[in-house]
């Protein structure tokens, strides 16, 4: 029976963005309300469907699968592509992270004047494309998601960030659209290499099939089609599924970013308002680890054990990096963007040494990242909001005026750095211990990923320390702005600072719904 | 049956086109027997559109999908054709549409010329033999020579001199190949089985260089690259329903008929086609970032995408042409849409500079999304058509990939798809001046014109609803094989 509870999370978003929509500018102080409100209605869908959830079960659940479009390929064959929604282990982990940023990210949006009209359309577009992408088991309905979603994102970028908006704007959607573009290079190939066999049968002519579970079984391979594991073609010298591989590496490392191709992320983040920094931390991002898991590691099992030492070394080379860059920088909000850099470089760690302590942990990271993110961007735009000014020397001894903002930067601060009972500690061990009892990855990767953790305990401190601690100091005419939290700031930084401590003393509040389904991905 | 009577029987089989030589005499005569200012010309114009595509929906039921020769094989009449026919008799219709919405008031001359591109492609479109095929060319190339010329200011001039130098070196090349074929062959029927029997003996390389040749001549009319010089100035000084019409219609006939060339499987042609792929990608795209004028860079966005259409061509062995027709499908609405997107800002800026779109989507909202919605088609962004046209043609170029040896077909598609991540670049720009900058001038006059309107929000609607149901286009192509 399908209950359409997953349709749900799609279509409340879209219906949300066109009642904003067709609402006239009069009612425009109902923009945000009806986007909070919308939000608050899939977190209660979000819950109800972690109560539906079996959590032994490694399957896809609450399947709702209907036909889509059926197109010829010529008179031998066809695509056959399925609207097909369902949630497993990793997906339900990321819908829950997902409905608590967005709608932390809505109530953060009240302070939007410029256009509310557009904005919150966007938001909700927003929200129901990266709902939809989690949501995906068909590879084509992801994809779809996945690019539709850089054209909000870009919207909110390019429209209410900062100076340098259009640039900024403009660089992520190029970088991450070409790596977007080498996943539809795999999707294709992946596609014509796998044949439904039911379907085939039945139309009589070659169908191929998007299904993710069609094209994780290895028995629907097509024997002499482009990823053949018994005849491997080859490509640019390479295996044809090791080439797919890595396709897929860069194309999700561009969104995740791995470090090469990070050089987008910083001027987003310092360009983006708070609330749609909050959401690329907290969200976007973990798209890049979730394809990984989904596709290149769920579908292409043989090739991933080769490159198990590639991904765990750039993910070494992004917490290294990531780490050294955030101990230069004078701009806090830059700051945090290079720390989000080197924290996803343990998830990389974590899903290149392929046990299920390392991909626990890889989950465990980018949901415990994406609510300490969020926080450390919110914590950025409260500052930023006061004074439009977010040099950390700018700042001294803030701890006097504003005890309640120090103590949640505390939280935040202090749960990046690994400090144990906060979240950030248990994602950090768990990539670093899959790392030690993996097979797959010298010890070398997890032994210097613990100098990372040193690194960011330098940057956070010294960082608090300037800001929080001494005299209070800071500029003539920002001694009145600087006001301490206000309750909507509070309700915002608290209840995700709950979530951190929560999660950090409890972690198998989320491991026990993950786990299942992650150890069935290494078989 | 003898000779005289499968004259008779071909005749009975090409009802659209004698519907449209009886319109092209009306409109003679109307234009002949009338004053200047007469409205004459356009109603039998108009009249002789609606009444050529009603007969092609008519003689639907009389062709097959493997189609019969006409007039001793001067003709070949099948699904394709048709499919291409209804394609630019639905052009004409909007081209209709689109100059009397924006009230561009032609001479009856521009009417009948069309009507003569019109005819060209018909018969173009139903040709595997060299003779026909280089008059319908001629018939085209000449009628849109005039076309472009028609505006009588030094800009249009200096177009319709390119466009015809350069027509006029692409057909001379044209013939001599087709000479040399001849001269190799025998033949002028290049469909049959002892065209290619003929060739078989030959040394491949100058096979591969006169069929180039050849090929010149219909790359000239699809805009590809190297064949791509007139384009820039022809598509910015030429009026917008014209150049519209002109950028899909003969494009359209130019790639059924390179389609039948490399059907004709006389020898394989994927290294040539690719490497015209590729060439044309670069030109077209590199050349598009640069350009500040929006019809010009729509030109230049029209080679890069004739490169994507060729890709479709390049077939394996559970592929065959049919990308290239899903794509062509898609591409009447997204480009003839984009013009009409260029007369709708046109009438509100009294511009076609792209600086001048700035703060348009954010007066007009309408505008704005109709804008995003066609732009991002022609990327190939989902969800609107242009995605799975994009997906279908570098579907067909991956199952090439993989059984032809060597790398050059997949570097093709990485190559191929990284382009239409450049291409981005300059299909959003637009998109990003008329939504996030402001108006140039704040308080000025702020009125939708309902129909041109809703006749653009049709565009779009289009491409949106064709991504949802894309198996609407797919049967109604996939029903020519």
């Amino acid at each position: 029976m399908e209950s359409g509870i997953l349709s749900s999370l799609i279509l409340l978003p879209l219906l949300g963005s066109l009642l904003i929509l067709i609402l006239p500018p009069a009612y425009k102080n109902f923009y945000k309300w009806i986007s909070l409100i919308t939000q608050i209605l899939l977190l209660i869908n979000v819950l109800t469907i972690l109560g539906l959830f079996d959590r032994e079960n490694p399957e896809y659940q609450l399947l709702e699968h209907s036909e889509w479009i059926r197109l010829s390929l010529g008179s031998k064959s066809i695509l056959s592509i399925d609207y097909i929604l369902g949630v497993d282990g990793l997906s339900i982990a990321l819908v829950l992270l997902s409905s608590i940023i967005f709608l932390i990210a809505s109530v953060s949006s009240f302070s939007i004047v410029y256009r509310p009209k557009t904005y919150f359309c966007l938001l909700l577009l927003l929200t129901a494309t990266v709902l939809g992408c989690f949501l995906a088991v068909d590879f084509f309905l992801f994809f779809v998601f996945f690019e539709f979603m850089l054209l909000p994102m870009y919207f909110l970028i390019g429209i209410w960030g900062g100076e340098n908006r259009a640039f900024a704007s403009l660089k992520f959607f190029i970088y991450t659209f070409a790596g977007s573009v080498l996943i539809l290079v795999v999707m294709i190939c992946l596609a014509i290499s796998n044949q439904d066999e039911f379907f085939t049968s039945e139309y009589a002519r070659l169908v191929y099939s998007f299904d993710f579970r069609t094209l994780k079984d290895t028995n629907n391979l097509i024997a002499d089609s482009i990823l053949s594991i018994e005849q491997p073609v080859s490509i640019f010298g390479l295996p044809a599924r090791d080439f797919m591989f890595l396709l897929l590496l860069i194309g999700f490392g561009i969104k995740m970013p791995i470090v090469p191709f990070h050089t987008w992320l910083p001027d987003a983040h310092v360009e983006a308002p708070t609330p749609v920094s909050v959401i690329l931390a907290g969200i976007l991002l973990k798209i890049g680890g979730y394809g990984m898991l989904r596709v290149a590691y769920d579908i292409l099992p043989d090739a991933s054990e080769k490159y198990a030492g590639l991904v765990g070394a750039l993910g070494l080379i992004s917490i290294l990096y990531g780490a050294l860059n955030a101990l230069n920088q004078t701009d806090l909000k830059k700051m945090i963007a290079y720390s989000s850099v080197s924290h996803m470089g343990f998830v990389f760690i974590g899903i290149g040494a392929i046990n299920s302590v390392g991909f626990n942990g890889a989950v465990f990271q980018m949901f415990s990242h994406g609510i300490l993110s969020a926080m450390l961007f919110l914590i950025a735009g409260v500052l930023y909001e006061r004074t439009h000014n977010r040099n950390i020397a700018a700042f001294q001894g803030l701890a006097r005026k504003m005890p309640l903002y120090t103590l949640l930067v505390a939280v935040a601060f202090f749960g990046s750095l690994g400090l144990p009972s906060l979240s950030g500690f248990i994602g950090e061990f768990l990539t670093l211990h899959g790392g030690f009892q993996s097979a797959h990855l010298p010890k070398w990767i997890p032994a210097l990923g613990i100098v990372g953790i040193v690194l960011s305990a330098i940057y956070f401190l010294l960082t608090f320390q300037r800001m929080f601690f001494g005299e209070f100091n800071t500029l003539e005419e920002y001694r009145t702005l600087l006001k301490d939290l206000n309750k909507t700031e509070l309700f915002m930084l608290g209840s995700l600072a709950i979530i951190t401590l929560l999660t950090g003393v409890w972690p198998n509040l989320i491991i026990r719904y993950i786990n299942a389904s992650l150890t069935e991905i290494l078989r | 049956m003898s000779v005289l009577e499968e004259i008779f029987h071909s005749s009975t089989r090409i009802l659209p086109e004698w519907v449209l030589f009886t319109g092209i005499l009306a409109t003679c005569m109307g234009l002949a027997l009338t004053k200047a200012e007469s409205k004459l010309p356009f109603y039998l114009f108009s009249l002789t559109g609606l009444l050529y595509v009603y007969s092609l929906l008519i003689s639907a039921e009389q062709i097959t999908a493997k189609g019969e020769t006409l007039y001793q094989g001067l003709l070949f009449l099948d699904k394709k054709a048709l499919l291409i026919k209804q394609l630019s008799g639905v052009a004409v219709l909007i081209f209709t549409v689109h100059a009397r919405l924006f009230n561009y008031r032609y001479a009856g001359e521009i009417y009948l010329l069309v009507l003569f591109v019109l005819f060209g492609i018909s018969i173009l479109s139903m040709t595997t033999h060299f003779l026909t095929a280089y008059v319908a060319l001629e018939l085209i190339s000449l009628a849109s020579y005039a076309l472009v010329a028609s505006e009588k200011t030094k800009e249009n001039f200096e177009a319709g001199i390119k466009y015809l130098i350069f027509g006029a070196t692409a057909s001379a090349l044209m013939l001599f190949g087709i000479s040399l074929f001849y001269g190799l062959t025998h033949r002028l029927d290049f469909g049959t089985p002892e065209f290619a029997l003929a060739l078989a003996s030959q040394a491949p390389v100058p096979v591969q260089i006169i069929s180039f040749m050849v090929l010149g001549g219909f790359l000239f009319k699809v805009a590809a690259a190297p064949f791509h010089h007139w384009v820039p100035d022809v598509y910015e000084s030429t009026s917008t329903p014209v150049i519209s019409f002109l950028s899909f219609a003969p494009k359209a006939a130019g790639f059924i008929f390179i389609a039948r060339w490399v059907s004709a499987d006389f020898a394989n042609l994927n290294y040539l086609l690719a490497l015209i792929i590729a060439f044309s990608l670069v030109v077209g795209n590199f050349a598009a970032i640069w350009q500040d004028n929006f019809k010009r860079m729509l030109g230049y966005s029209g080679i890069a995408q004739s490169g994507f259409l060729l890709t479709g061509l390049i077939t394996g062995n559970n592929s065959d042409i049919y990308g290239t027709l899903f794509y062509l499908t898609a591409y009447l609405p997204m480009t003839m849409g984009s013009f009409f997107l260029a007369d709708f800002i046109h009438s509100k800026t009294r511009s076609y500079a792209i600086p001048a779109m700035a703060g348009m989507g954010k007066k007009y909202p309408l505008l704005g999304i109709n804008a995003v919605v066609i732009l991002i088609s022609m990327v190939g962004l989902p969800p609107t058509v242009g995605f799975v046209a994009k997906l279908l043609v570098f579907s067909s170029l991956a199952d090439a990939a993989s059984v032809t040896p060597g790398y050059l077909l997949y570097g093709l598609l990485v190559f191929g798809l990284f382009n239409a991540a450049i291409s981005l670049y300059y299909y959003l720009r637009p998109v990003y001046l008329m939504i996030v900058r402001d108006p140039a001038e704040k308080n000025s006059g702020f009125s939708y014109n309902v129909l041109v309107t809703l006749a653009l929000s049709y565009f779009s609607f289009t491409l949106l609803y064709l991504f949802i149901k894309a198996d609407l286009i797919s049967d109604w192509v996939f029903g020519v094989f």
